[in-house]
């Protein structure tokens, strides 16, 4: 049932390593097939190191932005997918009020990259850096580049939660609809951090999965030998809309998705250790935002970032809140890789595809499932669910911030 | 003036700056090319980066009302030669 205040998905678009458009994207999740690979890194005066990555094909070299600037790789690939998802939305966009029309978006470290090449520049090439450094080196300017391409004048903001950045900007682009501060919410996010100086900050943290002889620890979440994750890139976007504007702007748009919940929370806990107390209470909070039972919920795209604290900890909130209706779990990650402040948005499209296409993308195809997790597992084939309406999507952050959305479909 | 520099100049403003090739002319100044204060700063420091020398302000000053295209070239051109004649 669609009610007046329903906040839809009036289109969507994403860059990602598994493809940029959906016929790619399906063939990845449904056919299980990974863009991961191994890289070998070698900077001086740190130790060489092997890192699983999973790298986005688009060139972004000289891309052209609307302020005319260098765009960080996080820039580029963000207004790439705000383009598709135009493009998907079939709405006029020159047709909306400015003052209507904000931009929520997400990222962990947009600009990093940038930052890391100035870095080396000053230090290592020993040579002067750009006049514009500092603005392609911010975190807010993939947001910025969104609101000056389409003249938006609502709010535009920034979401730096670490993994949770994307998930939450979502939230909060559809939270701003809901109590009428904007029409129409640009919302996603977008990461790229896989520069020489930023992998091997990543590495020292030792939570991506080992390289041992030039063979790659397991990928798969939840499963028994679980060793952690593959550092992603990418970009999701989507157009959020009342109905109401979306029926004004298009008659082209025959929308059946929206997002129906969301919630955020902290665990005031530990900076980096999971806290399933929290998780648990983020995933309520979600349901009852939505008005849903969790018995609604036929699939969740878990967080799932194949550590074994974290897959543990996600297991024990999901058994909690779901003790009579265990839904269907999985996560995409070992395909796409974890796409950290992105992964938000990033696995809110696989949730969506699932939702088209009424198929659950298979977590492994051949790793055993650890048992002990009491998960109901998408295991060794997709699954089959006639009539899915409501997909859940977690993203638990270093920091402590948990985001849980939940994306519907209206059935015809 | 050689050739190479006005080509050079064309390809930077085309491939960095995405300028439509149609403005890309001699007599174009700098305050028509779409560049707002920033971009002609980082079009300048390209331009720089690419001849592989400095061009002082007091010889162009890129916010100044009517400098073109073909004064730049000519300013890069007089560097090159006094940095050649100096050697």
């Amino acid at each position: 049932m669609k009610s007046a205040s329903q906040v839809e998905i009036a289109g969507y678009g994403f860059i990602s390593p598994i493809g940029s458009d959906v016929t790619e994207f399906d063939h990845s999740i449904f056919d299980h097939h990974s863009a991961t690979q191994i890289e070998n890194i070698n900077i001086p005066g740190q130790d060489p190191f092997s890192v699983a990555l999973a790298r986005c094909t688009l060139n972004t070299e000289n891309y052209p932005t609307p302020s005319k600037l260098f765009a960080d790789r996080a820039t580029a690939l963000a207004l790439a997918s705000v383009d598709q998802a135009i493009k998907n939305s079939h709405i006029n966009f020159s047709d909306i009020e400015p003052e209507r029309l904000g931009v929520y978006w997400g990222s962990g470290m947009a600009g990093a990259s940038s930052f890391d090449e100035t870095t080396r520049t000053i230090y290592n090439e020993k040579k002067r850096i750009r006049p514009t450094s500092v603005i392609s080196s911010m975190p807010s300017t993939p947001a910025s580049e969104i609101a000056l391409k389409l003249k938006a004048q609502g709010a535009c903001i920034t979401y730096a939660n670490a993994c949770a950045s994307s998930g939450i900007a979502i939230g909060e682009g559809m939270k701003a609809i809901r109590c009428g501060d904007v029409d129409i919410a640009i919302v996603g996010g977008s990461e790229s951090m896989l520069t020489p100086g930023l992998l091997a900050a990543w590495n020292a943290l030792r939570v991506m999965a080992p390289i041992k002889n030039n063979q790659l620890g397991n990928l798969t979440p939840f499963s028994k030998t679980r060793s952690g994750f593959a550092m992603g890139e990418g970009a999701a976007a989507f157009i959020l809309i009342n109905s109401h504007t979306l029926k004004r702007l298009s008659d082209k748009n025959d929308s059946r998705l929206f997002l129906s919940g969301y919630a955020c929370n902290s665990d005031g806990h530990h900076i980096t250790n999971p806290n399933p107390i929290s998780q648990a209470r983020v995933i309520k909070m979600a349901l009852k935002n939505a008005g849903l039972d969790p018995g609604s919920i036929g699939y969740i795209n878990a967080h799932g970032t194949g550590t074994q604290l974290g897959d543990a900890s996600e297991a024990k909130a999901i058994s909690e809140v779901f003790t009579n209706s265990m839904p269907w779990v999985g996560s995409t990650k070992a395909l796409h890789g974890h796409l950290l402040g992105a992964s938000g948005a990033m696995e809110m499209i696989a949730c969506i595809r699932a939702l088209l296409l009424n198929l659950l993308p298979t977590n492994s195809i051949e790793a055993d499932i650890d048992s002990t997790l009491g998960l109901k597992v998408v295991n060794h084939k997709n699954i089959a669910v006639p009539h899915l309406t409501h997909a859940m999507s977690n993203s638990f952050a270093f920091g402590g911030t948990n985001a849980c959305l939940i994306i519907s479909k209206n059935d015809i | 003036m050689p050739k190479d520099t006005f080509s050079t100049i064309s390809q930077i403003l085309e491939q960095k700056f995405h300028t439509p090739v149609i403005l890309i002319k001699h007599e174009t100044a700098l305050s028509d090319l779409g560049l707002d204060s920033l971009t002609l700063m980082e079009f300048v420091f390209a331009v720089e980066d690419s001849f592989g020398l400095r061009i002082p302000e007091e010889k162009l000053d890129p916010r100044q009302v009517g400098i073109t295209l073909i004064n730049l070239c000519s300013v890069i051109d007089e560097i090159q030669e006094n940095s050649a004649s100096a050697h």
